[in-house]
């Protein structure tokens, strides 16, 4: 059970994600979402509109494996990926991360932070970073 | 398909009044990677470039299934677009005449093969600005479909 640190969590939940889903046979959707919850340490859960679960429920049904890119301004401040299973329940879109790399351009771009101990990813977070979310 | 004025405007670096993008390729099983990127730049009425230059995951994914999807992730500014198409690495070592859906190898990386020379990241603050930037090529992307992101009207195919 992965836990997202303090910092990510801010970001996610104010920003949202580019969230890329994909077909079985590997073709691609993106839909946006600027807003997120995060429950339980690592689930994410994304409200949709009908014109979103329109446009990915397929998709989800039959490879419920998902990336979430960070939206807005933390697409550059929190420069994480986090991966994992979704499935939709009613229209929120509940994506449990069980995989979470580092994609701030440099040496250190993919790589996978989750393996980490829980302390050491915090660590890894905050030595990187001043801040602990979004600009108010 | 033809990228608009506006479009064209939004593919360039935020300090040049464009914008960072998020990049999604998946591999054949549909696993999919979803990364920002700041080297944008849109090349002759359809294509999209973006540096080749920590794209580890994204060239694993694209040497087995040439597909992405662009879209455009800060500032928004109401440019709720998502670009999809053929998606490929133009490669230093490419012969000069290799073509890919009508963009030639040789004038994609003439124009585009330095680019950290042409447009350095001059606006990117200097904690996240890379120590060295390394290009091995340009990620070239075909449009052949726009559709909006935007919440309320996902999906709506644009142009």
């Amino acid at each position: 059970m992965i836990t997202l640190t303090p910092r990510m969590k801010n970001w996610l939940e104010k920003m949202g994600a580019h969230i890329g889903t994909a077909d079985k046979k590997g073709f691609p959707t993106v839909i946006v979402v600027e807003t997120a919850k995060v429950e339980g340490g690592g689930t994410v859960l994304f409200k949709l509109t009908a014109a979103q679960l329109a446009q990915v429920r397929a998709n989800i049904e039959e490879n419920p494996f998902v990336a979430l890119g960070p939206g807005g301004l933390a697409c550059i401040r929190a420069p994480y990926q986090y991966k994992g299973p979704a499935k939709i329940k009613e229209s929120v879109l509940e994506v449990q991360v069980t995989e979470i790399y580092c994609t701030k351009p440099g040496p250190e771009a993919a790589a996978r932070l989750d393996i980490l101990p829980k302390e050491d990813m915090i660590k890894f977070d905050d030595t990187r970073w001043r801040d602990v979310g979004p600009p108010q | 398909m033809k990228l608009t004025e506006e479009m064209k405007d939004a593919l360039k670096p935020v300090g040049m009044g464009g914008c960072v993008v998020h990049l999604t390729t998946c591999n054949l099983e549909g696993v999919c990677n979803t990364v920002g990127e700041r080297f944008v730049a849109h090349f002759q009425d359809e294509f999209i470039l973006i540096a080749d230059m920590f794209a580890q995951k994204t060239k694993v994914n694209l040497n087995e299934n040439p597909v992405g999807v662009i879209t455009i992730a800060h500032p928004v500014k109401g440019r709720t677009w998502a670009f999809r198409g053929p998606c490929t690495v133009i490669q230093w070592g490419h012969p000069d005449e290799y073509d890919f859906h009508g963009a030639k190898a040789g004038d994609v990386l003439r124009e585009w093969g330095n680019w950290s020379e042409k447009e350095p990241p001059s606006e990117v603050p200097p904690d996240i600005r890379p120590p060295v930037l390394v290009q091995r090529g340009v990620i070239t992307l075909k449009v052949d479909e726009i559709y909006s992101w935007g919440p309320s009207e996902a999906g709506r195919s644009i142009l």
